[in-house]
């Protein structure tokens, strides 16, 4: 019984955002976090979901993950 | 046994050399004692024997009972010396030096009591010295010798022990009693240098003998086969069964074991390239002469038939193997990879180091993966053991590593243990942990299980919060909790080396009474009076110093509980001294090294993030190539990728991510998804039966290299024999990099280790001339630290102040519910290496030959499950079966297994809950049930057919190039 890599994204984003949500600077937090150990195809499929639908991420992987995608925008593409 | 007179170390008693034995232990007393023997003047510090401040003085007095690394007893009378002024002649042995003494050791009354005390000992002792085993290396023989035994009056007729029955139920050394001549250095040695006290001397005066257990034979007795005692006995008495098989080796080589994260070691004892046996060196720093059973005498899979020494390829994995020279499979996988990725882009490839590997080897491999391969794609096991370590340590001490030394815990006066199981899985740290808890050291273990520790011979009172699986940080909470409520932090700590604001955050939130003991006791199970007790005799000792092992990282919050073990150190300002300390107990030989090398697809080596312009320029030059700035994937999202389809080709240099990865069914499907597998490794491992590459490795007997323990001890592997297969694993990697274009020049492993050097801060001072130069070196070695750190943040830390981190308690997604309502934890066994592949080729096979589920009375009864019955494990992952144990070291509700052997299947149920910060698997907490069943599980009849196929696969490549069998195969 395995997720699929979608659904593990996601459960991955909700968990960094429930262990991170104590902190003052929450949302900024887990957006480092995913910023610094997240893969590029990770990133860009969690983004594209965020733009897509996003209904199973929590509030807080959201604005983290909304953060994340303004800094990619703002970012050189990247070549594939 | 001649010493030879070497004015550089006659009369500095501060340099000892680690191949002799100086009689008694050295002594630390900075009060220095001048005294004269023979008329040379020696000073030596207070309490040192006679018998070591002569043999600094180069003068041996004959000795049998005594021997440096045991405490002196005084019964062979041989080291008998004569004292001015003093009544008698007393053994130097016990004797303590003193101002002024004046010592003889050598005349006439001396000669005739030592060789009256010979000629006792052999006229009760076989006269075979020449067919005897230890011919060549036997104390009694050379004290015989050194004393001038000319002949024995006393005939060789009377009441003797000569016919005692020799016990081989050891599989490797035997106990032949005749020649035992009960001088106790044995029983001493698994009392003092073990601590297991297996061994004790039974009856009295004529009658007194050397017994296991209670007058066992020795498989049966509650002996681990150290070897301590084999190695102790200076006769043939306990021998190593290759030394009567083989004969006395001829030279020696000091290596590095490659077991576990201890990192003992070793002189390999040879006959030309043949390993005799394994002798642990008493210079080495991290295990000080001692080993386990599996360093000393599991080292027979180098040469096992079983052994890959052809490289092999085949194009799917349902074909044959067939058998090509080097260049061929290389020039075969490099093509394939080359076309992947021009189908299919250049993040569809990646690589697996190994922590099992030198760091020589692991720095190449993530080093192809970033220029050759072009992307970060790179991980390690770590991933599945320690890598919420290097995040948790590095977010609040700002280093990714273990603070201290093992020796360090000889000045801890609380040690606390979380969620390790050193006796089994650190056993030669686990020996020098008792002897501190011998000598008064309190103990706390946090952990479900009753382990072994806790029975430590001669320690009462010991402390056991035997805590629900998964509510490690509900603990370690409460534990603060009680630390900061009860006022009994370290607040000058605190306010000179912590980061004021986080520390008044952390407080607001640990002061909150959801975190007190009485609160978090219906979390953990455990009791709130314990809690209290244990949080107090951590923080109010002089020296409080944790431990901690698999049991704290493989959880979905293993990050959060390493960081909340950090706050409790800063709290009570347990860092920066001897004796104290965040202690992480590594599991593989090379997992630390596997870290600091780079394996992360985050970090370059030296832990500096591929995101950093500064870093990437640095590497960019040296490399001549671009890095890319993002990270890569983990293992667990390689796998999900591979799956998805978007990951097809894995470079995996002696893992087996197969066997030793959590939900085997997916990672077997990510395999088998993969166009192209490339597995280099000594055996046809797990992994290998889904590859399209097999590229032979070498043992750590093969190959130069070098070993990062987990004390941050960079030690030196030395190849003792040629590689198998011709080649060492980093000249592999070289030419597959070559072949993918991206060319590597070494010669030597030392080059590599100058490259490493030339880029990683921590390490600029190493080198292969150091190294031989100090022995060993504990990283960060640089200018400022030229010989390494023993002690880490001792003034302050890399981060300037200690970050106290925010741990909230979040419950494990993985918990009892009605379809499973018992929780499955997994471990270690001391006679089995991680996925066994080395331990189960050899004897070691004899102490565990499959793994079994552990269970608690209650729940066995319940399921009318009795001992050795075949049960059914199921979890939301898959279902395996194995056989049951009936045991109260559980706890009601918690069953355990071990993951030594492929066909069990242990991690069939292990699921993909993982640490939320860095996808370590959550192994220990899986929800399951438990029934009666009478076959195997589905997966296990699948695993066995796929396992028969695989082995006809490769065998049939071995008929088709018609070696001549050799004696092996023909057995088979």
């Amino acid at each position: 019984m395995s997720r699929s890599q979608l659904d593990t994204l996601i459960h991955m984003a909700n968990q960094i955002a429930i262990n991170n949500a104590h902190y003052g600077d929450a949302a900024e937090r887990v957006h480092t976090h995913l910023k610094k150990f997240w893969a590029r195809s990770m990133k860009r499929q969690i983004v594209e979901y965020l733009h897509q639908d996003g209904s199973q991420l929590s509030p807080l992987a959201r604005q983290a993950i909304e953060r994340l995608a303004q800094h990619q925008s703002e970012a050189r593409p990247t070549s594939a | 046994m001649l010493h030879y007179y070497d004015p550089k170390h006659a009369f500095d008693p501060s340099l000892v050399s680690p191949e002799r034995d100086y009689g008694t232990p050295a002594q630390l007393s900075e009060t220095l004692v001048t005294l004269e023997i023979d008329g040379t003047e020696i000073t030596v510090p207070e309490g040192t024997s006679v018998l070591r401040a002569a043999a600094l003085a180069d003068i041996n007095i004959p000795k049998l009972c005594a021997s440096d690394n045991l405490e002196a007893f005084g019964s062979c009378r041989l080291c008998a010396v004569q004292i001015e002024g003093k009544r008698g002649l007393p053994a130097s042995c016990t004797t303590p030096v003193e101002a002024g003494m004046q010592v003889t050791t050598q005349n006439t009354r001396l000669a005739k009591l030592r060789r009256n005390v010979m000629e006792l000992y052999i006229s009760d002792h076989p006269l075979d010295c020449l067919t005897c085993p230890a011919n060549g290396d036997c104390e009694l023989q050379d004290m015989a010798g050194a004393v001038g035994l000319r002949e024995v009056r006393y005939g060789f007729d009377g009441e003797n022990h000569l016919d005692a029955e020799t016990d081989d139920s050891n599989p490797y050394f035997s106990f032949d009693p005749s020649k035992c001549i009960v001088c106790s250095r044995c029983v001493r040695a698994c009392e003092e240098v073990q601590g297991t006290f297996a061994l004790t001397i039974e009856g009295r005066g004529f009658e007194s003998k050397v017994a296991a257990g209670q007058s066992e034979a020795f498989m049966d007795s509650e002996c681990v086969s150290c070897g301590a005692c084999v190695q102790a006995c200076p006769t043939s008495t306990l021998m190593e069964k290759s030394v009567i098989d083989q004969g006395q080796p001829e030279h020696s080589v000091v290596t590095t074991c490659a077991y576990c994260g201890v990192g003992c070691s070793f002189k390999a004892e040879m006959q030309g390239d043949r390993v005799v046996r394994m002798v642990p060196y008493k210079g080495g720093d991290a295990n000080h002469g001692h080993s386990c059973v599996k360093g000393r005498f599991a080292f027979g899979y180098a040469t096992h038939p079983d052994r890959i020494t052809t490289p092999l390829i085949r194009e799917s994995i349902d074909q044959p193997w067939r058998e090509v020279g080097w260049e061929e499979a290389i020039t075969f996988a490099a093509e394939r990879l080359k076309a992947i990725q021009a189908k299919y882009g250049r993040e569809s490839i990646g690589g697996i180091t190994s922590s099992r590997c030198t760091n020589e080897e692991t720095y190449l491999v993530q080093k192809l993966v970033r220029t050759a391969f072009g992307n970060n794609n790179t991980d390690t096991c770590a991933r599945v053991c320690h890598s919420p370590t290097g995040f948790g340590l590095k977010a609040t001490l700002g280093e990714s590593a273990g603070t201290q030394t093992f020796d360090s815990v000889m000045k801890a006066d609380t040690i606390v243990v979380i969620g390790a199981n050193p006796t089994d899985a650190h056993p030669v740290f686990a020996s020098q942990m008792r002897r501190r808890l011998r000598q008064g050291a309190e103990l706390i273990v946090v952990d479900p299980r009753r382990i072994d520790l806790l029975k430590t011979p001669h320690h009462l009172g010991a402390q056991h919060l035997a805590l629900r699986p998964g509510t490690n940080v509900a603990m370690v909470n409460a534990l603060a909790h009680v630390v900061i409520s009860e006022g009994l932090e370290d607040r000058e700590f605190i306010a000179k080396r912590c980061d004021e604001s986080g520390y008044q955050a952390w407080r607001e939130f640990i002061l909150d009474e959801r975190h007190s003991p009485e609160n978090v006791e219906a979390i953990t199970g455990v009791p709130a009076e314990q809690v209290r007790r244990a949080a107090r005799t951590y923080a109010n000792a002089p020296n409080g110093a944790i431990y901690y092992g698999l049991g704290v990282t493989e959880h979905s919050q293993g990050s959060s509980m390493v960081m909340g073990i950090a706050n409790l150190a800063l709290a009570t300002g347990n860092i920066g001294r001897e004796g104290v300390g965040v202690n992480p107990l590594r599991g593989q030989n090379n997992v630390q090294g596997s870290c600091d090398m780079g394996s992360f697809p985050h970090e370059l080596p030296g832990y500096q993030h591929v995101g950093d312009p500064a870093v990437r320029e640095r590497f960019e030059a040296a490399w001549g190539v671009p890095i890319d700035d993002e990270p890569g994937l983990r293992i667990p999202n390689m796998f999900d990728a591979a799956v998805a389809g978007d990951f097809k080709a894995l470079y995996v240099q002696g893992e087996d991510i197969a066997q030793s990865d959590p939900n085997t069914q997916h990672v077997e499907q990510a395999l088998r998804s993969l166009e192209c597998l490339i597995v280099q490794d000594i055996f046809l491992n797990e992994t290998a039966k889904f590859a399209h590459v097999l590229l032979p490795g070498s043992s750590f007997l093969e190959k130069d290299g070098t070993f990062t323990n987990a004390e941050r001890r960079i030690n030196r592997v030395r190849k003792v024999m040629p590689p198998l297969a011709g080649k060492q694993d980093w000249e592999v990697t070289v030419e597959l990099s070559n072949a993918l274009g991206y060319p590597m020049h070494y010669d030597h492993p030392s080059q590599i280790m100058d490259e490493i050097a030339s880029l990683t801060p921590s390490f600029t001072g190493v080198s292969y001339a150091r190294l031989d130069e100090l022995g060993s070196i504990q990283w960060p070695c640089n200018e400022t630290y030229p010989t390494g750190m023993p002690t880490m943040h001792v003034e302050d830390f890399p981060i300037g102040l200690g970050q106290f981190a925010i741990t909230d308690y979040i419950a494990s997604e993985e918990r009892s519910n009605r379809r499973f309502p018992l929780l499955l934890t997994t471990g270690r066994i001391l006679s089995q290496y991680n996925v066994g592949a080395q331990t189960r080729r050899t004897d070691n096979q004899a102490w565990h030959d499959e793994d079994v589920l552990e269970l608690h009375p209650a729940d066995a009864e319940l399921r009318g499950v009795r001992d050795g019955d075949w049960v059914g494990i199921t979890s939301r992952a898959g279902q395996t079966v194995l056989r049951a144990r009936v045991s109260d070291r559980m706890p009601p509700g918690v069953v355990y297994t071990t993951f030594h052997h492929p066909g069990s299947g242990a991690n069939v149920i292990t699921t993909d809950s993982s640490d939320w910060a860095t996808n370590c698997p959550e192994y220990k907490v899986t929800a399951v049930q438990v029934e009666k069943v009478s076959q195997p599980s589905a997966w296990q009849r699948q695993f066995q057919s796929f396992d028969r196929l695989q082995l006809q696969l490769l065998h049939g490549a071995k008929d088709e190039a018609a070696r001549p069998p050799t004696a092996e195969r023909a057995n088979e």
